[in-house]
C-alpha cells in the first residue's frame, strides 16, 4: 500500500464528524429510547428499563417467530447466493461465447428496485393467473403448480427464491473480480501436478478466493439480516404472520407510533449484526491466514 | 358501510370505492388514479378576491369520487383555490398518514376513518386537527356520522358518504333460481344452499382475502346480533367488564367462519383474490355471490350488458343467524390539518363541498351512492335496495362503530384471521389476540375502565 500522504489526517474530520453526527450519535440515543415508553400518543416519556425487551422475548408475542424467520432467511440466502454466484463466476470466467452479454444478463436484477421487482414478481406468482403457474400447466406440469405466495409452506421460499434471483449478479460479479485476480501460474502448477478440474478448484480457487468470499458473506448476511422490502411488497409478513421478519416488525411497531418497543427491536438487530459480521469476519481471516 | 372503517380499505369490491372501504375503483366513479397536477402556485393572482394558493389533499384509493373533483375543478374557478389531490394505495395508505403525522408534516386536508377510538390513537385529532363545531354545516350533517368524529365534544371533521349502504351478500338470482334455492334466514340455511352450489360445480362466494381487510366483515358487521344474543355485550366490552375470549356469540362466529372457508365455500384461489375483480367474478356466473357494497350491482351490469342490476339480490350476512340490518353510521371523513399553512381556505373547501346544492350534485352524479349523510336530499334508493330496507326492519351499529379499539386493529384481526383460515391460530387464539391489542391500546389512550 502507498504511503504517499497527499492529505493531512485533519482532513477527514470533518467526514467524521458528519458520520458520527447523522449515523453514531442517533444509534446510541436509539439505545436510550429502547428503555423508555416513547410512542406516538402522549407527549412525556418515561424510563421503563428493560420492559420493552421483556415484551420482546416474552411467549405471548411473535417476535421469537419473527426472529427465527429472520435468520432462516439469512442463512438461506447466504448459501444459495454464493453458491449460485459462485457457479456463474467460475462459468463466465472464460471460455464462453458473449460472455459479457451473459454477465450482464444475470447482474441486471441487482440494478431493479427491489420494490419493482416484488411487484412484478407477485403478479407471476399469482396462483390463478401468473405466469408461472400458466406455463406450468400449458406444458402438462400442473402438480407442479403451488399456490407460491400464499401457502404457508412455499411462501417464505418464494420470498428467498425471488430475493436470491435478484441479489445472485452481484455477488457474481464480485467474484468474478476475485477469481480474474488468481494468477494463472497457480493452475499451470495445479495442472502439472496432474490436479483435475475438482481438485483445482478445491486447493487452487477457493484458497485464492478467500478474500472475495470473506465481502460476500459479510454482504449477504447483512442484507439478510435488514431484509424488509422483498418481504412487505410480496406478502406483508402473510399468509398470518408466517412470513414476517425482524423488519417487518420493527416497521409495524412505528407505524402504530409504539417507538419504544420499535427502537427496541432495532437495537437488538443492531446487536445481533454487529456480533454475526464480527465472527464471520474473525473466522474467515483465520481461514486466509490459514490457507 | 361497515367496512368502511377498516384501516387499508384496499380494492373494495371492484366497484367504484362505493363502501367505505373504499375500493379500486375501476370505472367511472371514484378511483382518482391519478393525482390532480400539483401547480407550482406560479403566476401572480389573478383578479380581485381570488386566491393562489394550493391545499394538499392525500387520501387512500376509493375515498374521493370523481364528482368531488368536478366540485373542486369549479372551486378553484371562483376562489382561486386549487386541490392537489394525492391518492395512496390502500394498502399503504395509513402506513404513510400515520408517518406524516408523526413527522409534523401533515398536509393541508387528509382523509381518515371516522370513529372515537380511530380519530384518537390512530390520527390524534386533538392535536393534529383542526376544531370545526362552529361550521355552518355541522347543523345538517347526520348526528350519528357527527358522533363518530367528536372528542370532548369538538368535532373534528367532516363525512360526506352514503352511510345507508352496508355490505350484504349480493347473490345471482338466476342461480339461486336454478338451484332451487331461496334466500337464507339462518346459518344452517347459508351452508346447505352453499354445499348445494359447491355439488353443482359454482363457487358459493367471490371472498377478496388478498385485499387483508374484507374477510373481517364477516365477523364484524353481524355484531348487532351477538349484542342480541348476549345482552349488553357492546356496553361490557366497552366498560372492559367482559372479553372477545369470554364471549358464545363471537366464538361462534369465528368458528362458521372458519368452517366456511374449511368447507371451500371461498373456492381454490381465494387467499390470492382481490376486490378489483369481483364485479367480473360475479358476471362470469362461475360465483354465484359475494359480500360487496350494494353498487357492484351497477358494476356488473357494466361488465357484461347482458345482466341486468335486477338479476342480483341482496341479504344480510347470516352468521349467527343474523336477520339485523347492521349499519355503520360513519365513513371516509376529511381532516384539516392544525399544521397546515392555509387552514382557512381548508375550511372553506369543506363548508363548498357541504352546500346542498353541490351535496345533491354528488349524489346524482355518483353511480355508487344512493344517498348522503345530509338532511334536505333526494335519495335514488334502487328497488331492490328498498326491498332490502323491507326485509330488515330491524337496524343495529355494526361491532366497530359502536366497540372501542377495534377499528383501529382491523387488519391486524385480518391477519389473525388468514392465520386461523391457514390453521395456525385457532379461534380462541384469534379472540385472545383482539383482547391483547385491545387492552393495550386502551392502556395507551389511559382508559379508566383497563385501568381500575
Amino acid at each position: 500500500m502507498l504511503r504517499n500522504k497527499t492529505y493531512p489526517y485533519y482532513f477527514t474530520w470533518p467526514t467524521l464528524l458528519l458520520y458520527a453526527v447523522f449515523f453514531v450519535v442517533p444509534g446510541l440515543i436509539g439505545f436510550y429510547y429502547a428503555l423508555t415508553d416513547w410512542n406516538s400518543y402522549s407527549d412525556e416519556i418515561r424510563f421503563i428499563g428493560l420492559d420493552n425487551f421483556r415484551t420482546l422475548f416474552s411467549s405471548g408475542e411473535n417476535y421469537m417467530g419473527y426472529i427465527f424467520n429472520t435468520l432462516k432467511f439469512t442463512v438461506a440466502t447466504v448459501v444459495l447466493k454464493t453458491v449460485f454466484g459462485l457457479l456463474f463466476a467460475l462459468a463466465l470466467n472464460e471460455g464462453i461465447r458473449l460472455k459479457g452479454f451473459h454477465r450482464v444478463m444475470i447482474f441486471m436484477p441487482s440494478i431493479i428496485p427491489m420494490l419493482v421487482v416484488g411487484l412484478i414478481f407477485k403478479s407471476v406468482l399469482n396462483p390463478a393467473t401468473g405466469l408461472l403457474n400458466e406455463s406450468l400447466r400449458a406444458v402438462g406440469l400442473d402438480f407442479l403448480a403451488q399456490k407460491w405466495l400464499v401457502d404457508a409452506h412455499w411462501a417464505f421460499k418464494s420470498i428467498i427464491g425471488v430475493d436470491t434471483w435478484k441479489g445472485v449478479g452481484y455477488i457474481m460479479i464480485i467474484l468474478l473480480a476475485g477469481l480474474q485476480s488468481i494468477s494463472r501460474t497457480y493452475y499451470e502448477a495445479a495442472e502439472i501436478d496432474g490436479a483435475g478440474a475438482w481438485h483445482k478448484l478445491r486447493a487452487v480457487t477457493l484458497p485464492l478466493l478467500a478474500p472475495a468470499l470473506v465481502v460476500t458473506t459479510v454482504l449477504n448476511l447483512l442484507y439478510g439480516l435488514k431484509v424488509f422490502e422483498a418481504v412487505y411488497v410480496l406478502t406483508n409478513g402473510g399468509p398470518g404472520y408466517a412470513t414476517d421478519v425482524l423488519y417487518t416488525a420493527i416497521f409495524k411497531e412505528f407505524s402504530l407510533g409504539r417507538y419504544g418497543v420499535g427502537t427496541a427491536l432495532s437495537s437488538l438487530l443492531f446487536l445481533v449484526m454487529t456480533v454475526a459480521g464480527y465472527f464471520v469476519v474473525r473466522l474467515m481471516a483465520r481461514e486466509e491466514a490459514e490457507a | 358501510m361497515a367496512g368502511g372503517l377498516i384501516a387499508g380499505c384496499g380494492g373494495g369490491n371492484g366497484n367504484n370505492g362505493g363502501d367505505n372501504g373504499g375500493g379500486n375503483g375501476n370505472n367511472g366513479g371514484s378511483s382518482a388514479s391519478a393525482p390532480a397536477p400539483s401547480t407550482a402556485a406560479s403566476g401572480s393572482a389573478s383578479a380581485g378576491g381570488k386566491k393562489d394558493v394550493t391545499l394538499t389533499y392525500i387520501a387512500s384509493q376509493g375515498w374521493i369520487k370523481d364528482a368531488e373533483m368536478q366540485l373542486a375543478k369549479k372551486f378553484e374557478e371562483e376562489t382561486g383555490i386549487h386541490i392537489d389531490y394525492q391518492i395512496i394505495p390502500a394498502d399503504q395508505y395509513f402506513n404513510v398518514l400515520k408517518t406524516k403525522l408523526n413527522a409534523g408534516e401533515g398536509p393541508d386536508l387528509f382523509g381518515g376513518q371516522s370513529g372515537k377510538s380511530e380519530i384518537s390513537l390512530n390520527y390524534n385529532v386533538e392535536k393534529n386537527a383542526v376544531d370545526l363545531s362552529d361550521q355552518e354545516w355541522t347543523k345538517r350533517e347526520d348526528p350519528l356520522t357527527l358522533d363518530q368524529l367528536s372528542l370532548n365534544g369538538k368535532v373534528y371533521a367532516q363525512t360526506i358518504w352514503d352511510t345507508s349502504s352496508s355490505f350484504v351478500v349480493v347473490y345471482n338470482k338466476k342461480i339461486f333460481a336454478d338451484q332451487g334455492l331461496t334466500v337464507p334466514k339462518t346459518y344452517a340455511e347459508f351452508k346447505d344452499l352453499c354445499l348445494k352450489l359447491l355439488q353443482a360445480g359454482i363457487t358459493p362466494l367471490y371472498e377478496p382475502i388478498a385485499d387483508g381487510w374484507h374477510h373481517t366483515l364477516w365477523f364484524a358487521e353481524p355484531g348487532p346480533q351477538y349484542d342480541k344474543l348476549q345482552p349488553n355485550l357492546y356496553d361490557d366490552l366497552n366498560a372492559n367488564q367482559t372479553t372477545f375470549a369470554d364471549s358464545a356469540p363471537l366464538k361462534t362466529a369465528l368458528t362458521q367462519l372458519k368452517e366456511m372457508y374449511d368447507l371451500g365455500f371461498f373456492g381454490d384461489n381465494a387467499l390470492s383474490d382481490t376486490g378489483a375483480e369481483s364485479a367480473d367474478k360475479l358476471a362470469s356466473g362461475r360465483y354465484a355471490m359475494s359480500l360487496a357494497n350494494q353498487s357492484l350491482v351497477t358494476d356488473i351490469e357494466k361488465v357484461n350488458p347482458d345482466l341486468k342490476a335486477t338479476d342480483f339480490g341482496f341479504f344480510v350476512i347470516p352468521i349467527a343467524d343474523n336477520q339485523i340490518y347492521y349499519i355503520n353510521p360513519g365513513g371516509p371523513s376529511k381532516f384539516v390539518y392544525s399544521g397546515g399553512k392555509h387552514i382557512e381556505e381548508a375550511k372553506q373547501y369543506l363548508a363548498y363541498l357541504a352546500k346542498p346544492e353541490n351535496l345533491q350534485y354528488m349524489l346524482d352524479n355518483d353511480p355508487t351512492v344512493s344517498n348522503l349523510n345530509f338532511s334536505g336530499l333526494k335519495d335514488k334508493y334502487t328497488d331492490e335496495q328498498k326491498k332490502l330496507h323491507e326485509m330488515y326492519p330491524e337496524k343495529g351499529t355494526d361491532i366497530q362503530d359502536y366497540v372501542n379499539y377495534v377499528n383501529p386493529q382491523w387488519m391486524d384481526i385480518g391477519k389473525d384471521i388468514v392465520a386461523m383460515f391457514g390453521g395456525a391460530m385457532s379461534v380462541d387464539d384469534v379472540l385472545k389476540s383482539i383482547d391483547k391489542r385491545r387492552a393495550d391500546m386502551a392502556k395507551v389512550a389511559k382508559d379508566p375502565a383497563w385501568n381500575g
